[in-house]
């Protein structure tokens, strides 16, 4: 029964509970008590305004369709714990839809917070990773690992079967900024691409780049770039109502691509 | 989760101020909330029902009533606030908070609030590990549609669709927003062509509310369209991307197998193409001959 105690303080505890053992009784100071001083666990009742607290359950309800759905429905238990019911409005805001595993969010969230590495299968290999940090792109998780002495992203649906953490904690490496990273995984050289557009056609990217009239058929138009296969993969999305004129590598790249597509 | 009696204690924390704000509760709603057996509430109330601080007079029990099935707590006595967060849903509502704020990047009123709260929260120990881009979507219709599916009322659109690339007018009865890949949708029932349809929310130029007669959303039948493709698998974005339409998928060495069901064949056509050469059409073959010749007609331009 005792060990069943200490075991079940250990838990409250874990869970972020803190228990006091001290003299409760000024007359009896050698009686030791528990106590759990409710500033310590509970969230101040004045902490947020009602429009607060409206927009606390929009960010929380944003995810409650997403791997990260159990997080969502603990916190907005907590905000209507605070609130009381909630505007129905709040529930037509969006929500966040992906094909995550919850599972291995949640081990990736907690070996980052606890500094223990992780160990799982990638692109046919096993790897046993320093997590950093996780950031989503384009609606997929990616990790930011250390894998053998290099700073890696892996994204998290290509990680094949089960993820696991291992025993042990990892020293983060000196210096490292998630922020600073992914700044510099995004700061790429930005290229032009000087487009043929057909006339009355492409609106959609006639709605986020100006056009100058070519001729009675086409108009002419410069879209930035800074990774060929994504602009390539937007231009060819508009078949024959565009036509790349310059860079001469990425005219010929889409050529290329087509004769391999046509001939198999 | 076991439910062991730590587990318990924290769910009785819980739930006593989530009754002291929505008094009259169910049990049954209550068993939904917490993702327990509504027996399972049952006994926690009887466990609260003994609860109290030191002394243990009935001045210092929590006074809870339950009957017939609807619960309210009378004295809380200091359990009258929910528990903090923990870290996993703080990282929750920063994120969210996030999204807010890059959605509501027209709306300074909004964006001033959103952006004071979210310090809040990262000042509440939320983590800077995890994070996520910005979200491109900026619509200054985005509170008007969610104001109108509030309110089940029915809007009239304009859309730029990517797909037909024409501007369209579409009457619609808007059902749900949401993030897919990275970009903000819309589903609604598209009352013209009586289908349900799928708008990315920055391409809608338009958005006004009208009276529509016909609530009749019955949907005409679909027709599927069963397509079989091959996936390099440098291009598995693509799967990883349209899931939803994918019915199935196998690794067949540096390739995929795919089988897709789709009704918007124009939409598929768009894809292949725009992933040439990574992608082609297995089967039906008149759909794969169909696009070699859209590719030709492609590459004739660059012959010219």
């Amino acid at each position: 029964m005792e060990r069943m105690f200490e075991r079940d303080k250990d838990e409250l505890r874990s869970m972020g509970v803190e228990i006091e053992v001290k003299g409760l009784d000024p007359l009896f100071e050698n009686d030791q008590g528990y106590l759990i001083r409710t500033e310590t666990f509970q969230l101040n009742g004045n902490e947020f305004a009602s429009d607060e607290l409206l927009y606390l359950t929009m960010a929380a309800n944003l995810w409650h369709d997403s791997a990260l759905s159990n997080d969502s429905k603990g916190a907005l238990l907590k905000i209507q714990s605070l609130s009381g019911p909630i505007e129905f409005n709040v529930f037509n805001s969006p929500v966040v839809r992906d094909n995550e595993n919850s599972q291995m969010l949640t081990t990736a969230f907690e070996a980052i917070e606890k500094h223990k590495k992780l160990s799982f299968k990638y692109n046919g290999s096993q790897r046993s990773v320093e997590p950093l940090g996780m950031f989503m792109r384009s609606g997929f998780w990616y990790l930011v690992a250390q894998d053998e002495k290099i700073i890696k992203s892996f994204k998290l649906v290509r990680i094949e079967a089960k993820i696991s953490t291992e025993d042990g904690a990892f020293l983060k490496p000196e210096g490292f900024d998630l922020t600073d990273y992914l700044k510099k995984y995004t700061e790429e050289e930005v290229f032009e691409a000087e487009i043929l557009v057909r006339k009355e056609q492409a609106y959609s990217l006639r709605s986020r780049h100006s056009v100058k009239e070519y001729d009675s058929e086409w108009d002419l138009m410069f879209v930035p770039y800074n990774y060929e296969p994504e602009i390539i993969e937007n231009l060819l999305w508009h078949g024959q109502n565009i036509i790349v004129r310059k860079p001469l590598s990425l005219r010929n790249s889409i050529v290329s691509r087509l004769e391999e597509f046509i001939n198999g | 989760m076991v439910d062991n009696a730590a587990i318990r204690a924290l769910r009785t924390m819980d739930l006593i101020p989530y009754i002291l704000e929505n008094p009259g509760i169910s049990i049954s709603s209550l068993a939904a909330k917490f993702s327990v057996t509504e027996k399972q509430i049952e006994n926690d109330l009887q466990l609260i029902f003994m609860c109290g601080l030191p002394g243990y007079t009935p001045y210092e029990l929590i006074d809870i009533v339950f009957e017939d099935g609807i619960v309210s707590v009378i004295d809380p006595q200091v359990l009258d606030k929910p528990r903090k967060f923990n870290k996993s849903e703080l990282i929750v509502i920063a994120l969210g908070l996030q999204i807010l704020i890059d959605i509501n990047k027209s709306n300074p009123a909004q964006l001033a609030k959103l952006q004071a709260l979210s310090k809040k929260i990262s000042k509440l120990g939320s983590s800077n590990l995890i994070t996520f881009d910005p979200v491109s979507t900026n619509s200054v219709f985005l509170d008007h549609i969610a104001k109108a599916i509030s309110e089940k009322k029915h809007l009239e659109i304009q859309y730029n669709s990517l797909i037909k690339d024409k501007k369209t007018r579409r009457a619609i009865d808007p059902q749900s927003l949401y993030f897919l890949n990275g970009n903000l949708y819309l589903s609604a029932f598209d009352l013209d062509v009586r289908s349900d349809r799928v708008f990315k929310v920055d391409l809608i130029e338009d958005c006004t509310v009208i009276d529509y007669s016909d609530h009749n959303n019955l949907s005409e039948p679909t027709k599927l369209f069963e397509v079989v493709l091959d996936v390099k698998k440098s291009h598995r974005n693509f799967i990883e991307r349209n899931s939803s339409v994918i019915s199935s998928s196998l690794e067949v060495g540096d390739r995929f197998e795919v089988h897709i069901q789709i009704s918007n064949i124009e939409w598929l056509k768009r894809s292949i193409l725009s992933n040439a050469p990574g992608i082609t059409v297995t089967s039906p073959s008149l759909f794969a001959s169909e696009l070699v010749e859209s590719a030709n007609s492609v590459l004739a331009l660059y012959q010219a």
